[in-house]
């Protein structure tokens, strides 16, 4: 997709085809390379296959054939704990535990660092704990730390989940139809946020969106799916290529 | 319009030759039954009061039974709610999880009950014992059940995170059920409430025991103040459950 000259490869898929059920493919031949911190956007017709994708670069779906490699490393030969530390994920409902506070759920993202025993009793460390608190400051929501999650509006949830990839701190984050319930002026306020979030922490983020102003307005390159198919896209100004597509054995 | 009769009729038909079996049209048997009812209502007031401290002492046995016997089922059941998700664990320990459960859940309480007066002799133990031994097979099955059902998204957003199984039942399963886990807890302890009144029948410790004995004598008068005893008891129990819910499942589901 791009090639950026200096910058490492964050994230590199290899003609991923997959499918649910045998040769019904929801991915067919996709192939990109995101180079590290260039912010990529993905966009499409609903059932189009775009969380399916997002599922497979994020390491939580195997692809029937093809590979994906985070930072030069297959995901496939990563075990949960190392494949954590390189890539976090965002579902789009967002995957917050609603009976805990804000500070709780963020602070889940700091568990693929800590033993069972203190986790069992709730012992985080207090740098973990500062650093959740600051997460949630940077996110513009550090005043309802204490807040049950059920009492949050959607605004301020989708920033507790942003948060809580934070104190994660992987080096990639795939978030799947982030902001799109919001109205145009909050989601464009949280993904500003997010930007200058991910330059301070040097995350590199791959979204789903469908919503082609605020794309533009985050993506550092906009790709389109279609029918599982990665289509023409465009970084800032110039177009990209359509891929060619054949099917595997 | 003949299908749709069939059923109804049929079941109608059934329902008619099982309570002839079982005597419900015997007019004279039901009448002195009636008439029953009448003296046994006169030889119950007034209720004889003397006996309170006696029936209190043992209708606060009653109570610690019911409620050490709730909180230990409740507790055991966890863990073995937790072996028998399906979706944590694998098919053979999630199943055989829940065969324990079933098996225990198959053996009514006031078995149990007989099983630990045996077991542990005569007395408020025994009595304990079996109505934690219900709880256990009764909350084992419900629990696994609910936590089978946390949200697939957010077991996915949190394991993603890199935490482990015994990480995800502390800040996944566990909270997300916490509101329907506390509502089986309640009622759990109501249902033990009322079934560890009878567990003295069988020597098992609490009020069983007194309304037994009074039953024998046919000392309707004290009888008629345990009655009142157990139904103070149950209307209290009541109140402070539906304090409870009222505390902490309403206030979860107002956001």
């Amino acid at each position: 997709m791009t090639d950026n000259g200096s910058a490492p490869v964050a994230l590199l898929a290899e003609r991923i085809w997959f499918s649910f059920r045998n040769h019904d493919w929801v991915l067919k031949d996709v192939s990109l390379s995101i180079p590290a911190g260039k912010h990529t956007v993905i966009m499409g017709p609903s059932g189009t296959g775009k969380t399916t994708l997002l599922r497979v670069l994020a390491g939580l779906l195997k692809p029937n054939t093809g590979q994906v490699r985070v930072f030069g490393q297959p995901t496939q030969e990563l075990k949960p704990r190392e494949l954590s530390a390189l890539v976090g994920y965002v579902p789009q409902q967002l995957g917050l535990v609603r009976n805990l506070s804000a500070l709780d759920n963020v602070l889940m993202g700091s568990l693929g660092r800590l033993s069972d025993s203190r986790a069992l009793l709730g012992l985080f460390p207090r740098d973990e704990i500062e650093k959740a608190r600051a997460a949630l400051e940077m996110m513009g929501i550090g005043h309802k730390s204490s807040a049950q999650v059920f009492h949050l509006s959607g605004g301020e949830r989708q920033r507790v989940a942003i948060a809580r990839t934070l104190l994660q701190r992987p080096r990639i984050v795939v978030a799947d139809e982030f902001a799109s319930d919001l109205d145009l002026a909050l989601a464009s306020e949280i993904l500003a946020r997010i930007r200058r979030a991910a330059e301070q922490e040097e995350i590199t983020f791959i979204m789903s969106m469908h919503r082609i102003g605020l794309a533009r307005q985050f993506g550092d390159a906009v790709l389109a799916l279609r029918n599982g198919e990665l289509g023409a896209g465009f970084i800032g100004n110039e177009i990209l290529e359509t891929p060619s597509v054949e099917a595997p054995l | 319009m003949r299908s749709t009769l069939f059923v109804p009729l049929t079941a109608g038909f059934f329902l008619l030759a099982v309570l002839a079996h079982l005597g419900f049209f015997d007019w004279t048997r039901l009448s002195r039954g009636f008439r029953n009812l009448g003296i046994l209502g006169a030889d119950m007031v007034p209720p004889d009061l003397g006996i309170l401290p006696v029936a209190s002492a043992a209708l606060w046995e009653t109570v610690e039974m019911s409620f050490a016997g709730t909180l230990l089922g409740f507790l055991a059941s966890l863990p073995l709610s937790i072996l028998g998700t399906r979706r944590l664990f694998s098919t053979w320990v999630s199943s055989l999880a829940r065969f324990i459960a079933a098996g225990i859940r198959t053996v009514p309480v006031l078995l149990w009950a007989i099983v630990f007066v045996i077991l542990v002799g005569l007395g408020p133990l025994a009595g304990t014992f079996g109505i934690a031994a219900y709880t256990v097979g009764y909350l084992a099955k419900i629990y696994a059940d609910l936590f089978e059902g946390t949200d697939p998204e957010i077991m996915e957003a949190v394991q993603s995170t890199g935490a482990s199984k015994l990480q995800l039942v502390r800040f996944v399963i566990i909270p997300e059920a916490a509101n329907a886990v506390l509502a089986q807890v309640l009622f759990m302890l109501e249902y033990n409430i009322r079934a560890s009144s009878i567990l003295g029948f069988v020597g098992a410790g609490g009020l069983g025991f007194v309304i037994q004995i009074y039953l024998q004598s046919l000392d309707y008068r004290r009888l008629a103040t345990v009655l009142l005893l157990v139904l103070v008891l149950v209307l209290v129990m009541d109140g402070i459950s539906a304090w409870l819910r009222k505390r902490f499942l309403l206030s979860a589901h107002a956001g």
